[in-house]
């Protein structure tokens, strides 16, 4: 059985950060990842990233992706395993992984789940036919794999999911019929909004998908508008047809480690689900685990990115790995937190974790 | 504020306690509540293998187990339960590696025959076993014993049958509610508190608390030789309808079922590693020894992924033989210590603990399986059990 001081689970944004701190601290560190790639969600981010120069705006995410993956090369004590799937973790803190069709055992003293978060979907009729997708699937589609998803496009939700991935779909040369939302108002930056409209694609808020049809694929969907109290009103349905439905409806932490390990767990819709209990240090009810990133609420790649650093450098000291450099790294990560949390779009993150923090 | 006089108290949502809160309700019994300190089926019901057989060694096994598949067989009808309980009659093998195994199953068959002339269990050859399941490795296997109208069933559906048509005979089943006393006075049961603060006047108490049976036993006063021991289970990805029976094998402490969904349950019993506390949490143990020897079993199922794994806690008595009925503090009564082959035993044993309690002369006679018995030194070992 492999030994190392630290397992962090998760090679996107928040697990790459946990990873490139903890090491940098001294600890030896297991980075594991169930794709053959690093980068997790950033590898398709082929847009410029906003916020602070410390999280690297005006950087498209794939260069981040790069950049931190040869961060984390450069550190001898960092061992990446790829293409490996963590599948249980025990209370002798073993963890069991799947890596090329075999289980191997990795004992870690200390965990950071950096897991991430999954699509969430919506209810409606014939929402399991072939051409329903989430929307980060069509962006890992087109900007992973370049394989075009469609040809016409309904896309469900006005969020900077939905904005973003409309508009990739768009320079991918794919028509983009419309966007609704359910909400009276645009969710996403409306600098993203006003790169949509201006290409001529019709944002409908106050609009939900009633149901998708199609023989043995989507051939059309029929969408409908609510009243205030969110109830489709009857009469108001309209005739959308493509042969997709984007879903970019939001995102859920991935906690299911966090359940097997123990963790204590709470219900915070601003936080997107079920998300642990955790210090500021982002230690959770569970001694020597940490969370970073979306599985502890989602976010942004930015606060992930601080978050891993900050869990990151949390872990090292639990092992003793502290020296006169680390206050003032922890000190400069809690205060980027708090910097790229402030704002209008920073108050709903922040009412949910006055819920967790503990 | 719900109503808190009772006429009996039933502690334990799993098959014995909902089945015993049916019967009793359906003997006429006005005011029964149900306390469950989870969800319905939480316990060892839901965690169980919920196989079904006649297969028994001794007399009062295949005595209850026989009025018991009968009523499994009848169980939908009789609790109008719509949506079915799964239950898979297409036998129950269990295989030998020995020859001191080969006697033992000898006798009971024998005995089954004995006791109930309708018993279909038979003996099979190694080459018989191999015919029925020609994917089983039958290497060092020298016979088995197998019933075609023994199976298994769907633990959770037989449980909210039960529940369901109890609660339309007027149970009151309160789940997520723990017993965290009972009171007695000269010797008579009289209320039974909960972790809510509730104080329920009964006079009558059934503990089926299952692994928990002994603590619940404390609170009345009442000392039970009962230990909770873990045991695990793997299930993997639906396949193809291939294994129709459920497979039992002592030397390995292995056994295995394909649900209807098609999913197959694994499950090894270790007692000898296996913790003894109330502790249902699950080791990567035990996923490396299901895997080597289900494959061992079935070499095909080298390349079949497991989903999930759980566990749970079985019961223990010394001699794995439930211990059911009255004690010396009256009104409270014990249906607990089924050391693992519980699950199927529930319907009827819920039948006989109604009776018992309304006062009737029960359709089984089970005194063998009084507290006293560990006393007395009269205990009953059942040689078939994991």
């Amino acid at each position: 059985m492999l030994s190392y001081e630290i397992a962090v689970i998760g090679g996107g944004p928040a697990g790459l950060c946990a990873a490139i701190s903890a090491a940098a601290a001294g600890a030896s560190v297991a980075l594991i990842e169930k794709d053959r790639h690093l980068g997790g969600q950033l590898v398709k981010q082929t847009h410029m990233f906003f916020g602070s120069k410390a999280q690297f705006a005006s950087t498209r995410g794939i260069d981040i992706a790069d950049i931190l993956s040869r961060q984390c090369e450069e550190l001898k004590n960092i061992t990446v395993l790829l293409g490996a799937t963590v599948l249980g973790y025990y209370d002798d803190q073993v963890l069991t992984i799947e890596q090329d069709n075999k289980v191997q055992r990795v004992k870690a003293d200390c965990l950071v789940v950096a897991t991430g978060a999954s699509e969430k979907v919506l209810p409606f009729p014939n929402n399991d036919l072939p051409g329903i997708y989430g929307a980060g699937a069509v962006q890992t589609l087109m900007n992973v794999y370049g394989v075009k998803p469609a040809d016409r496009v309904l896309m469900v939700g006005a969020g900077n999911i939905g904005l973003i991935v409309s508009y990739q779909l768009l320079q991918a040369h794919v028509k983009v019929a419309g966007i609704i939302e359910a909400a009276k108002h645009i969710g996403g930056y409306l600098v993203h909004a006003s790169k949509i409209r201006r290409a001529g694609v019709p944002i409908m808020t106050g609009y939900t998908i009633k149901k998708a049809y199609g023989e043995r694929k989507v051939e059309g969907a029929i969408v409908w508008q609510l009243d205030d109290r969110w109830q489709p009103i009857p009469g108001t349905e309209l005739d959308i047809p493509v042969d997709a439905v984007c879903l970019a409806v939001g995102l859920t932490p991935m906690g299911e480690l966090l359940w097997q390990a123990g963790c204590q767990m709470i219900y915070v819709p601003q936080l997107g689900g079920h998300v642990p209990f955790r210090k500021a240090t982002l230690e959770t009810t569970v001694p020597g685990i940490y969370v970073a990133g979306d599985v502890a609420g989602v976010e942004e790649a930015s606060s992930a990115m601080v978050e891993g650093r900050l869990a990151g450098l949390a872990a090292a000291r639990r092992l003793g790995y502290h020296n006169a450099d680390w206050e003032n790294k922890y000190q400069d990560a809690l205060q980027q937190l708090m910097a790229l949390r402030s704002g209008p779009v920073g108050e709903k993150i922040c009412s949910g974790l006055k819920c967790v923090v503990v | 504020m719900a109503n808190n006089m009772a006429d009996a108290v039933i502690i334990g949502g799993g098959v014995h306690g909902c089945a015993t809160a049916y019967y009793l309700a359906k003997a006429g019994c006005k005011r029964v509540v149900l306390l469950e300190k989870g969800y319905l089926a939480s316990g060892g019901t839901g965690r169980s293998g919920a196989g079904i057989r006649h297969q028994f060694g001794t007399e009062i096994n295949i005595r209850l187990s026989s009025a018991a598949v009968r009523m499994m067989e009848n169980l939908e009808q009789e609790l109008e339960y719509p949506r079915g309980i799964s239950l898979m009659q297409k036998g129950y093998l269990i295989i030998a590696y020995t020859e001191t195994q080969m006697e033992q199953f000898a006798k009971n068959v024998q005995l089954q025959r004995e006791i109930d002339p309708e018993n279909l269990t038979e003996i099979l050859t190694t080459e018989e076993i191999n015919r029925k399941l020609p994917f089983l490795n039958v290497e060092g296997v020298l016979g088995g014993t197998f019933n075609r109208r023994d199976g298994h069933a769907n633990p959770f559906h037989v449980v909210q049958a039960f529940a369901e048509a109890a609660k339309r005979l007027g149970v009151d089943i309160r789940t997520f509610t723990e017993v965290v006393d009972i009171r007695t006075d000269q010797g008579k049961v009289t209320a039974v508190v909960t972790d809510k603060g509730e104080v329920i006047q009964t006079p009558v108490v059934v503990n089926c608390a299952g692994p928990h049976g002994a603590v619940v036993s404390k609170m009345a006063g009442v000392d039970i030789p009962l230990y909770p021991q873990r045991h695990q289970v793997a299930v993997t990805e639906p396949l193809e309808m291939f294994l129709p029976c459920m497979v039992l094998d002592f030397t390995h402490g292995t056994w295995f079922k394909q649900t209807p969904d098609g999913s197959l349950i694994l499950g090894v019993g270790d007692p000898e590693h296996e913790v003894k506390e109330i502790n249902q949490r699950c080791t990567w143990e035990f996923m490396k020894d299901v895997a080597e020897k289900m494959v061992f079993h079935i070499p095909r199922l080298k390349d079949v992924v497991v989903v999930r794994q759980w566990a749970g806690l079985y019961d223990m008595t010394p001699d794995s033989q439930a211990i059911l009925g009255a004690t010396p503090v009256e009104g409270f009564y014990l249906d607990v210590g089924w050391s693992g082959h519980g699950f199927q035993l529930g319907p009827i044993v819920g039948k006989i603990m109604a009776e018992l309690i309304s006062g009737q002369k029960p359709c089984i006679d089970v005194s063998c399986m009084s507290l006293e018995r560990f006393e007395k030194g009269e205990l009953i070992p059942e040689p078939n059990c994991v």
